[in-house]
């Protein structure tokens, strides 16, 4: 991931154009795909463009559930980018088909066409999710995970064992009659 | 005597033995049987007394020994009646009477049948395949009861469109199947002579998700409503909404007073946003971005209000069967209130700058000019009808919810254009925030912690019929229900209000310049997701040419004679 990452960075260096692709989506995705160019969300602060033709792009912006006549045109979309390029699957549907992926017209998501490199879950994505999955992809952001130490679980494990503790220590208490001393076992 | 005792009593004396029965389920519902030789005298006699045509519904009723129905619904909006014909087909016999030469706007209803059931019918003009495409398997009809919902047959390598040849003295244009005027797939295929467009053929049926499918194999009667939200992603509440009503018309439900008022609120929520971006879209489809960048700031507010509400900016999730799942109490009505008024404020003062402003005047007078006499040919519903004088709006004409409660008016235009459907749009945004603040005023003064759903009595019987309208932002929505077995209706139909309108755009487009084809299609506000997903199978087939060229001849002088 990190060798994609600082090639991604290599490759993407300037402002990224993305070109929108609706392989048999029902709007909502669409929408708030053409949302994210509004005042509110206003991307083109990132450089990011979308524009009106695949060749002219760095990135597809993939919604929808493929359905089965617009295969062949989201692989013919995706050959037209020039590479290098990222695909960005956006919403249930373009992950894994939605709640039609294994109907008679559907292909079941955007993997079964062409390649995925990033998926924004939702259904639809909010507008922030959708900048943020591509802002992640180029860079902009670090991702917004634990660090592998695990270091955020110590804590609360902790703090779990404490609490079952004082349960425990509650019941027994109380059953000994000795209301008081409970609560200073409790607070070690 | 009503305007339904007087239809069954003509029917009755005209059809004599062919017909069958009649049955008025709820006020305003007609539901009659015939047999099938008498399909087109019926439909033309219905036809002949201001009735407008709505939609065809094809099942399998094979199970029950009766063959293949087939039901074709009119609407009649002075009189508040909706009327469905059925009749049935033996099933090795399943040819009806096309309704296609007397109705015009059946015809895809009737191609759609030929592609997903493998009926046929008999006389129709232009009996090629609309939704299924070129490898799909002939004799393989997926809406069939045998075929199982996840058919998938292999696909053919490199099929190509089977467009028809341009007309002589023309070039081909292609717009689609991804364009950047169209944000869904669809192609059309336009045909020029130098910069006028002299026709063009529509392939679409895309987006054909097999949802209908879906209901009647896997998905229970309380599934649906949140898949059909899903059908649209702009007016996913409609088609909740419209499904929810036609079970409860079928199963004799009567839902909380509450529940209704919530329910208009979520719609009209719903129409507003979509007027907002229609607007948007409309001004960036015609290069004047300002317009696309206000309205949609203004409408964003629309939208976190909506997840204020809802938990979800589209896919609100608030149908059931019976009721609505969450309630709007006295904070969450005040936070709209601040809302609505702050957007009504923003929308007048971006209201004078369009309706003022040459740049759109010139863009959009006298573009995609359609007479009333074509709109009321081809059924056209909706603002797109509204633009051109035709007076129709389901919530008025056939009142769902507490529609029938609250003051509002149907804004009309008479210019026949796209212009007349901005200003129609622009006008029904301020009718939409009018009947928001009355539901509120209604819901405050409605008792409180009541329940907000009722629950079914025991299992739906099978056999029911349902007719539901709802008027969505793009025109009225049809959804027919036929209850089943298993928990799950046995038939289930969608009509969206894309589904007439679209068939009517080669006609809008006839002799205007190709530069304006982007808005003349987007003035529809084509919503290709809630038309092509609803039914049945396959990528679009070749071939939806709409009107030939010797019609399409006819249809320009007629146009201009009436200019």
């Amino acid at each position: 991931m990190t060798i994609f990452k600082k090639l991604a960075g290599r490759a993407f260096r300037r402002s990224v154009w993305v070109y929108h692709c609706n392989s048999g989506a029902c709007n909502g995705c669409d929408i708030e795909i053409l949302n994210i160019l509004t005042p509110y969300y206003d991307v083109e602060r990132f450089g990011i463009r979308l524009v009106g033709s695949p060749r002219q792009a760095d990135a597809i912006l993939l919604s929808g559930a493929v359905t089965r006549p617009t295969l062949p045109l989201v692989k013919k979309a995706y050959q037209a980018v020039p590479a290098p390029k990222l695909v960005f699957a956006i919403g249930s549907c373009a992950i894994g088909g939605g709640c039609w992926y294994d109907t008679y017209n559907v292909t079941g998501g955007g993997e079964k066409a062409i390649p995925v490199h990033y998926f924004i879950p939702g259904c639809p994505p909010r507008p922030e999710a959708i900048i943020y999955g591509v802002a992640l992809a180029l860079g902009l952001v670090d991702k917004k995970v634990a660090p592998v130490e695990l270091k955020q679980m110590e804590f609360p494990v902790d703090m779990y064992r404490r609490a079952k503790l004082f349960e425990v220590n509650n019941v027994i208490y109380k059953l000994l009659g000795e209301e008081e001393d409970r609560l200073e076992f409790g607070r070690k | 005597m009503s305007r339904g005792e007087e239809l069954v009593r003509w029917l009755e004396k005209e059809l004599g033995g062919n017909f069958i029965s009649a049955e008025a389920t709820i006020p305003g519902r007609l539901f009659i049987d015939l047999k099938r030789e008498a399909l087109s005298a019926a439909a033309a006699g219905l036809m002949n007394r201001g009735a407008r045509y709505q939609v065809g519904v094809g099942y399998d009723a094979r199970k029950s020994g009766q063959g293949f129905g087939l039901v074709h619904t009119f609407a009649f909006d002075k009189d508040s009646l909706l009327v469905a014909l059925r009749t049935f087909a033996p099933g090795d016999d399943p040819e009806f009477d096309s309704l296609t030469p007397l109705i015009p706007g059946a015809g895809w209803s009737e191609r759609e049948y030929q592609d997903l059931l493998g009926l046929k019918f008999r006389d129709h003009p232009n009996p090629r395949r609309l939704v299924l495409s070129d490898d799909w398997p002939e004799g393989i009809y997926p809406l069939r009861r045998e075929v199982p919902h996840d058919l998938m047959p292999p696909a053919a390598e490199e099929v190509a469109f089977r467009l028809d040849e341009a007309p002589p003295g023309t070039s081909i244009v292609p717009f689609g199947p991804f364009h950047a005027s169209l944000h869904e797939p669809a192609h059309f295929s336009v045909y020029v002579d130098g910069e006028d467009i002299k026709g063009c053929e529509y392939r679409g049926f895309m987006t054909h998700r097999g949802i209908e499918k879906l209901a009647q194999t896997e998905l229970t009667y309380n599934d649906v409503p949140f898949v059909a939200e899903r059908i649209c992603g702009i007016c996913g509440s409609v088609h909740s909404v419209n499904y929810a009503q036609a079970v409860e018309a079928a199963a004799g439900l009567r839902i909380p007073r509450r529940a209704e008022f919530i329910r208009m609120v979520a719609l009209e929520l719903e129409r507003l946003h979509s007027h907002l971006l229609w607007l948007g879209v409309a001004g960036h489809l015609i290069g004047f971005d300002t317009v696309f960048m206000q309205a949609w700031r203004i409408r964003e507010k629309i939208m976190w209000l909506a997840e204020r509400l809802t938990g979800n900016r589209k896919t609100y999730g608030m149908v059931i069967i019976g009721g609505v799942r969450r309630d709007i109490n006295q904070d969450r009505s005040e936070d709209i209130r601040a809302v609505l008024k702050e957007v009504e404020r923003e929308m007048l003062a971006l209201e004078k700058a369009i309706l003022k402003d040459r740049t759109i005047h010139r863009r959009t007078r006298g573009v995609g000019y359609l007479s009333r006499e074509e709109a009321v040919k081809w059924n056209l519903i909706g603002p797109v009808a509204r633009a051109r004088g035709v007076d129709i709006d389901a919530r008025r004409d056939h009142p769902y919810a507490a529609y029938d409660e609250v003051q509002f008016e149907v804004p009309l235009a008479d210019s026949g254009d796209v212009w007349g459907t901005l200003v129609v749009r622009v006008k029904e945004v301020y009718e939409a925030i009018k009947i928001i603040n009355q539901c509120l005023d209604k819901l405050e003064k409605l008792p409180k912690n009541q329940p907000l759903a009722v629950d079914l009595e025991g299992p739906i019987p099978s056999g029911r019929q349902g007719l539901s309208l709802v008027e969505a932002p793009r025109g009225e929505a049809v959804h027919y229900v036929l209850t089943g077995e298993d928990n799950r209706p046995e038939r289930w139909r969608v009509r969206a209000p894309t589904y007439p309108n679209l068939q009517a755009v080669p006609s809008m487009l006839l002799n205007n310049k190709l530069a304006d084809f982007p808005i003349i299609v987007g003035s529809i506000d084509p919503c290709i997701s809630c038309t092509d997903r609803v039914l049945v199978v396959e990528r679009s087939s070749g071939k939806a040419k709409l009107l030939s060229r010797q019609e399409l001849e006819n249809l320009s002088r007629g146009k201009r004679s009436k200019k």
